[in-house]
C-alpha cells in the first residue's frame, strides 16, 4: 500500500471501519512512514477534541413539554377526536395529522407489537434498558449523588443483602456520579451511575448466582448493553456510549482491584 | 393511543439526540425546535412500523428528512446539489452568529464554530459520527447515501475542519502544531 492509498483510508481506519487486510496494510505503513504517522496522530487528536469540546445540544425544556403535552392530548382524546388546547396553531395542525396516522396504526400495533414485546420481555437486556430509560426520562436517575465510593457503597449495602464493589474511574474518563436502587427480574439491584463525556451509563451489579459466560454486547432499542462477570458479581452496563468503549468499561469494573 | 406509549418508550428517550442533530443542521435554536416537532409527529405516526432497527438511528433519519423538507420550504437557496469534489474548502461565514462574533474576539472562536461552518453534507456526517456515535452503516441509512460516500465525506469533513481558518485563528489546533 502506498502513501496515497493509505491516506484515503486513514479516516475510516481511525473510525475502526476498515477491513482486516486494509487495517494490516495501514498499520504497516504507519510504522514505515513518519509523515503518515503524524497525520494519523493529528486525526486522533482532532477526534478527541471534537468529542470533548464540540457542543452537544439538549432539547430545551419547552420543546420537551410541548411534545409531552401533545402525547397527553393524543392519549386523552383517543385516536378519533382532536386534542384539547394545543399550545400553538402550527402544533395543532401537525397534531391533527398525527391523529389520523394514529387511528390507522392502532390496530396493527396492538396485534403486532404486543406479541413481540411479550417474547422480548423475558430478556434481561431489555429489562435493563427499560430501567435505564425510565430512570433517565424521569428524574429518579440518582438517589444518592456522590462521586465518593465511601459514601455510595454503604448507602447501597444498607439497602441490599449484598455489598457491591464501588469504584470511581474519573481518571479514566468514567466519573461516578451516584447510585440508585433499581429492580431486575423482580429483585432489587444496585445501580451505579457514571458519566462518560456527556453520556450517562447505568451499571447494574448483582451477586453472581452461577459463573455465567460473559455474553457479547448487543444493541437494544438504540442503547448498547455490555456484560461482564468478576469480583463475585455480575455486571451489566447500559448506555448510548459506543459499544467497544462500554464493553471495555464494564470489563474494567469487573476486574478485581489489584492494590488492596 | 397505543402508539403514544410506544413513542414514549422507543422515541422519546432520544429527544436530546434529535434536537442535537436538528440544531447542528439548522444552526438555529428555534428552527431546530420546529424541525424536531415535525419529526416527532412523523415518528408518532410511523412508530407502529418500527421493528428490529435501532430506534435512535430511525428517529434521526426522520429528523434529517424533516430538516430537508423544512429547508426546502424556508431556505431553498441553501440546498446545493453539487458533487462533493467540487465543494471548495470554503468556510460559510454566515454560520458564525454575528452577534456572538461581535461579542467574542477572534481568538475565542471555538471548535463548534468551525464545525458549524462546514458545508451541510459534511457537517451532517461528522455530527452523526462524532456526536451521535453512529456506525458508517447507520450513517448511510440516516443520510440516505452509500457507505462509500459516508467514508469519503467524513474524510473530507475532517480535512476541511483541519484547515479551517476559524481554527487557525486560535493557533491552528490541529494543523499548526508544528509551526
Amino acid at each position: 500500500m502506498n502513501c496515497a492509498e493509505a491516506t484515503t483510508l486513514l479516516s475510516a481506519y481511525a473510525d475502526g471501519e476498515t477491513g482486516g487486510l486494509q487495517r494490516y496494510s495501514i498499520r504497516r505503513h504507519l510504522r514505515a512512514c513518519r509523515a503518515f504517522a503524524s497525520r494519523h496522530e493529528e486525526l486522533v487528536a482532532q477526534r478527541g477534541q471534537i468529542r470533548a469540546e464540540a457542543q452537544r445540544y439538549s432539547a430545551p425544556p419547552e420543546l420537551r413539554a410541548r411534545v409531552l403535552a401533545t402525547l397527553d392530548a393524543v392519549r386523552a382524546s383517543g385516536a378519533s377526536r382532536a386534542p384539547a388546547r394545543p399550545t400553538n396553531d402550527r402544533w395543532r395542525w401537525l397534531t391533527g395529522g398525527a391523529l389520523a396516522g394514529c387511528a390507522a396504526t392502532v390496530l396493527a400495533w396492538v396485534v403486532g407489537t404486543a406479541v413481540l414485546d411479550w417474547r422480548a420481555g423475558e430478556n434481561l437486556a431489555l429489562e435493563a434498558v427499560t430501567s435505564h430509560v425510565r430512570a433517565t426520562v424521569g428524574d429518579r436517575l440518582i438517589q444518592v449523588a456522590s462521586s465518593d465510593q465511601h459514601t455510595v457503597k454503604p448507602w447501597l449495602s444498607a439497602r441490599l443483602d449484598y455489598s457491591p464493589p464501588v469504584r470511581d474511574l474519573a481518571n479514566e474518563g468514567f466519573a461516578l456520579i451516584g447510585a440508585r436502587l433499581d429492580a431486575l427480574e423482580q429483585r432489587p439491584v444496585a445501580t451505579l451511575v457514571y458519566r462518560y463525556r456527556k453520556h450517562t451509563i447505568d451499571v447494574f451489579v448483582r451477586p453472581e448466582p452461577t459463573p455465567s459466560p460473559s455474553s457479547p454486547l448487543r444493541p437494544v432499542r438504540g442503547f448498547n448493553v455490555a456484560r461482564a462477570t468478576g469480583s463475585g458479581m455480575n455486571w451489566l452496563a447500559v448506555s448510548d456510549v459506543e459499544p467497544d468503549t462500554l464493553s471495555e468499561f464494564v470489563q474494567r469494573l469487573a476486574r478485581p482491584e489489584s492494590s488492596p | 393511543m397505543a402508539d403514544v406509549s410506544r413513542f414514549e418508550e422507543l422515541v422519546l428517550p432520544h429527544l436530546d439526540a434529535a434536537y442535537n442533530l436538528a440544531r447542528w443542521l439548522a444552526r438555529d435554536p428555534h428552527d431546530a425546535e420546529d424541525v424536531v416537532q415535525d419529526a416527532c409527529i412523523r415518528a408518532l405516526k410511523y412508530v407502529g412500523s418500527l421493528h428490529g432497527t435501532n430506534p435512535r438511528a430511525w428517529f434521526l433519519a426522520i429528523v434529517r428528512n424533516a430538516f430537508y423538507d423544512w429547508l426546502g420550504r424556508n431556505r431553498p437557496a441553501e440546498i446545493v446539489d453539487v458533487d462533493d469534489d467540487t465543494i471548495e474548502a470554503t468556510v460559510d461565514q454566515a454560520a458564525v452568529d454575528p452577534q456572538q462574533s461581535a461579542i467574542r474576539s477572534a481568538e475565542l472562536r471555538t471548535l463548534s464554530d468551525a464545525m458549524a461552518a462546514l458545508p451541510l453534507q459534511f457537517r451532517e456526517v461528522l455530527v452523526l459520527r462524532e456526536l451521535e456515535d453512529l456506525s458508517y452503516k447507520e450513517i448511510a441509512r440516516v443520510a440516505d447515501i452509500p457507505v462509500g460516500t459516508v467514508m469519503s465525506r467524513l474524510a473530507r469533513a475532517r480535512e476541511l475542519l483541519r484547515r479551517s481558518p476559524l481554527l487557525r485563528a486560535i493557533g491552528g489546533q490541529f494543523a499548526g502544531s508544528e509551526r
